[in-house]
């Protein structure tokens, strides 16, 4: 689900100041001559939080994004960057992944 | 005898040409049961190599396609019976022994890999070679002494064997070194991208994710790159791939993951229930796990959710508290306006309005952005009430100014009288708040022209050229605004000033054709301070440069004489004479310019009509010869109607009627008749305007359809002698008007009191909403199409049948049948006896 927050790479809390950053440095990877409507996107969006008034304004008149992934992503926060992965769980994935359905999809059948 | 035997023989040969011929077709429309049946049967006469080829591949295809149920067992048999029938090299070993492997048939697994040669491992078969892989160093180590032992395969998985020692050790040089050994054609290959991820993670996590996505989706090591990337990511990607696990790699991730009790029952509830993931189910899940996603989550979740799912209201006020009316109300006005339900999403707002200014009048901004929003929807004169108060609240909001000047601007029965009034107050006070801003000094510029302030507008304009030099518009604003103050000094003879304003607009770096006009008023100006016929050189000369057509000059110098108080014939003489003039397209179309240009400096209308009056038997020729085309002939008419020259208009506007017979020409010509007086018009025109209207939305004529709406508004507007606003505005007070309770009782009187409550309730709401004008439309729609128009008129005069009617609109809008018809209500309004007792039959 796109918002203008997701869609800059900046979090809800984020100042004037970080947005405009954000954006320019979107501007910057997507120019409009590279693709038209990824850059107006980018340019609605931050006309749409650029500042406090204009953030408001969207908190009041944009329904609410009920985002469940986002919702489901704070039941599995874990530590970055991650652990690395021990060797055994290595070697019991290897073995969790090769089922039935694996074994027949490995070799594709060939015209006769 | 010998002719029998000859005889059996070629009867066989014919019979088995045509099973033959069955069998081929079989196998052709790939039913190889059947084909396979009868290559059988063939083989019974004689021993055919093709048929046993033929047979052979009915057993193969079979084979595969019970494969492809997952009736392995019996493809097995299948591809046994193959075998038995075709020559070497066999085709499908290697699915052969994969289905093999997922029956778990240990003897034939063993027997069949004894089979492969080295080749089979490293060349022909290399899925096979790495699924084999895989199996040796997971669950099947024991099918490695089954594999020849001088294949390239087994001296690569003594590399492997060595490198997940080192992995297992935390060696990662030897680990790197067993990898390298490990080329990019060997069985072991995606073994080794997996083993380079999973060392490379967490340190070097985006390539670690490069490695793993490249794994081909048929890899056998393709699930564990999957449970890998689960592994690696974090955040939203996190769910939506561990889900896609099976349950022992989801149960690997989630100890490695160190996940609780309750969050592996969470992924296992999103598991089983992941094709049904409702919004009940989102709103349950968010409430039941708020320990995981943390309260306040949760909440927001839940409040979002409210949108979709309204049912979820209860659970929330009992988990969260009870939503305030703001919240509730905004959430519905959000719902409502997807829904393009504005007439609800306006009241919603409303009460947030409301709730804000006596709950948190401290919160300025949201009250102002509220009105705002509820302004971009409402009536134009609730909108602008709405943005004069929400600067009340944020004080410095310049769309808000600039809509206001609009609709004062717009909206003002009579510009010249903007000096005085709220257009005038507003523009001062968004000069003061926004003195830099361009919009507002062209809205000043030509407020000041309007009121003939000439010196005032040409400072403004000044002004703005300091902010904006290169602003042409404001350039003209100001050139203009010389040339006009110029005039007024010549008019009141003070002549000495007169050359420094019109150096002044000379000045201003414009087309040659502003030079022209400074060079015509310079004109004036010799012909009356100077020398009179050097004067009307000058004036002839700049006239036709400016005018290419005579009969636009001859409209100029009316124009500009007037303009002085001067006698028009004098400066005629010098130009061609008009009189057998017809006016081209171009011409008509500078013409049109002209008087555009002459009626925004607000020039007097009746100066304008008197130099038209000059040129006006030649416009109304050239309309009748000249076969203008339909867009010129409706800009002239707008043009005139601009300048109200009703008379030019209806001469335009009946020939362009019966040229091209449209809804607009009609309304034109109807409108001209009554020289756009709504008092002069009778009710015969409204009712051939109304099926205009009709037509010009059937036909999709949006100019048409605004401008006789608007027309026919301001008919109802003139018409309303029975004081439509003390209606409204009494909004049906039953306690002190008996006529309208009696009416109640005797046509609605059969009706429980909750429904006349709702009844009435609703009555209040379309009161409040709609226009007077657009209520008498709806209604009106009510009527049968057979009631003569003029009894309609006299009716809608009569305050009680309004009262009858609205409330029939407002039972329809409620879906409530009232039982009473329109040809009750006409019964009962019959004018020429009064009103009378309605008998109903249910009585």
């Amino acid at each position: 689900m796109k918002t203008p927050y997701t869609l800059l790479g900046v979090t809800e809390q984020a100042t004037d100041t970080q947005i405009k950053q954000a954006y320019l440095q979107k501007v910057r990877d997507s120019p409009p001559d590279r693709d038209q409507a990824l850059f107006q996107q980018i340019q609605k969006a931050f006309e749409t939080i650029k500042d406090a008034k204009s953030r408001l304004a969207y908190a009041l008149f944009t329904i609410p994004a009920a985002d469940f992934n986002a919702l489901l992503s704070l039941a599995f926060r874990t530590e970055e960057p991650g652990k690395p992965l021990r060797a055994d769980d290595f070697m019991s994935l290897l073995s969790a992944g090769l089922d039935d359905q694996t074994i027949l999809a490995a070799i594709p059948y060939k015209k006769s | 005898m010998k002719r029998n035997l000859l005889g059996n023989s070629s009867h066989k040969t014919i019979q088995n040409k045509t099973l033959e011929q069955q069998a081929l077709s079989q196998f052709t429309a790939g039913r190889y049961k059947e084909a396979g049946d009868l290559y059988k049967d063939l083989l019974k006469s004689a021993d055919n190599g093709q048929w046993h080829q033929q047979l052979a591949q009915c057993y193969l295809l079979r084979a595969r396609a019970l494969a492809g149920k997952w009736m392995l067992k019996e493809a097995i048999i299948l591809w046994e019976n193959y075998a038995e029938q075709a020559p070497s090299p066999l085709e499908s070993q290697d699915h052969y022994i994969t289905w093999l492997l997922v029956t778990k048939n240990a003897a034939k697994i063993k027997t069949y890999l004894a089979r492969l040669s080295a080749a089979d491992l490293d060349e022909r078969y290399p899925e096979l070679a790495a699924l084999l892989g895989l199996h040796i160093i997971t669950a099947h180590p024991e099918f490695q002494a089954f594999l020849p032992q001088d294949s390239v395969f087994m001296m690569h998985l003594d590399f492997v064997r060595e490198a997940l020692t080192a992995y297992r050790e935390n060696q990662p040089d030897k680990l790197d070194a067993a990898l390298k050994k490990l080329p990019f054609r060997s069985a072991f290959r995606d073994f080794r991208s997996l083993v380079k991820a999973v060392v490379q993670f967490p340190a070097s996590a985006e390539q670690a994710h490069g490695l793993l996505t490249k794994i081909s989706a048929e890899s056998p090591y393709h699930p564990t790159a999957q449970a890998l990337l689960a592994y690696m990511s974090g955040k939203e990607a996190f769910v939506p791939l561990i889900l896609q696990l099976n349950h022992n790699q989801r149960r690997i991730i989630v100890q490695a993951k160190g996940f609780n009790k309750k969050q592996t029952e969470l992924l296992e509830t999103l598991h089983k229930q992941h094709d049904r993931l409702t919004d009940k189910l989102k709103f349950n899940l968010a409430i039941q796990y708020q320990s995981l996603f943390g309260a306040e989550a949760s909440q927001r979740f839940c409040y979002a959710s409210l949108a979709s799912y309204p049912a979820g209201r209860k659970d929330y006020d009992k988990h969260f508290g009870r939503l305030n009316p703001f919240d509730t109300n905004r959430l519905k006005a959000l719902q409502a306006e997807q829904d393009n339900n504005n007439y609800d999403a306006e009241g919603y707002w409303h009460h947030c309005l409301m709730y804000l200014k006596n709950h948190e009048p401290e919160n300025t901004d949201k009250i102002a952005l509220l009105q705002r929003h509820i302004a971009k929807k409402a009536e134009p004169e609730e909108a602008v009430a709405l943005l004069i108060d929400s600067l009340n609240y944020d004080p410095g909001d310049r769309e808000s100014y600039l809509k206001i000047l609009k609709y004062y601007d717009q909206h003002e029965p009579d510009p010249s009288e903007h000096a005085t009034s709220e257009y005038k107050r507003w523009l001062e006070k968004s000069l003061k708040q926004f003195p830099q801003d361009v919009e507002f000094l062209i809205f000043a510029i030509k407020a000041a022209r309007r009121s003939k302030a000439f010196k005032k507008a040409a400072q403004y304009a000044e002004a703005l050229l300091k902010i904006d030099p290169v602003n042409t518009p404001a350039k003209q604003l100001l050139f203009s605004s010389h040339l006009a103050h110029a005039r007024r000094l010549i008019k009141t003879k003070k002549f000495h000033l007169v050359d420094k304003e019109i150096q002044a607009a000379e000045k201003l770096s414009l087309h040659k054709r502003f030079q022209t006009q400074a060079q015509l008023m310079r004109g004036f100006f010799q012909f009356l301070s100077e020398d009179k016929k050097q004067g009307l050189i000058v004036i002839t000369q700049a006239l036709q440069k400016l005018n290419a057509d005579p009969v636009n000059a001859h409209f100029q110098a009316a124009m500009e004489a007037l303009l002085l108080d001067l006698p028009v014939a004098a400066f005629l003489k010098g130009l061609p004479a008009i009189k057998d003039q017809l006016l081209s397209e171009q011409g008509l179309t500078h013409l049109l310019q002209l008087i555009k240009h002459y009626n925004e400096q607000d020039v007097d209308r009746k100066t304008l009509h008197k130099a038209l009056e000059k040129i006006k038997p030649v416009i109304k020729k050239s309309v009748q010869q000249q076969d203008y085309s339909e867009d010129l002939s409706l800009l002239l008419c707008q043009t005139l109607d601009d300048i109200e020259h009703f008379e030019l208009l209806r001469h335009c506007a009946k020939l362009a009627q019966a040229k091209w017979q449209k809804p607009i020409w009609l309304y034109y010509q109807v409108y001209s008749e009554a020289n756009g007086d709504p008092d002069k018009f009778n009710s015969m025109s409204l009712l051939r305007l109304q099926h205009s209207l009709e037509q010009a939305r059937k036909e999709n004529d949006q100019r048409a359809v605004f401008l006789i709406g608007r027309f026919i508004e301001r008919y109802y507007e003139a018409h309303q002698p029975f004081g439509m606003g003390g209606i409204f505005d009494d909004a049906f007070d039953l306690d002190e008007d008996n006529s309208v309770e009696d009416m109640v009782e005797d046509l609605f009187g059969h009706l429980t009191e909750a429904v006349l409550e709702k009844i009435s309730a609703r009555l209040a709401v379309i009161m409040q909403k709609s226009s007077p004008e657009r209520l008498l439309q709806d209604i009106i729609k009510f009527l049968p199409k057979s009631t003569n128009p003029m009894e309609i008129i006299s009716l809608l005069q009569e305050p009680d049948f309004f009262t009858a009617m609205a409330m029939i609109k407002a039972a329809d809008d409620l879906g409530i049948k009232t039982g009473v018809s329109m040809e009750d209500i006409l019964e009962y309004f019959d004018m020429d006896n009064g009103p009378k007792q309605f008998p109903f039959p249910f009585f």
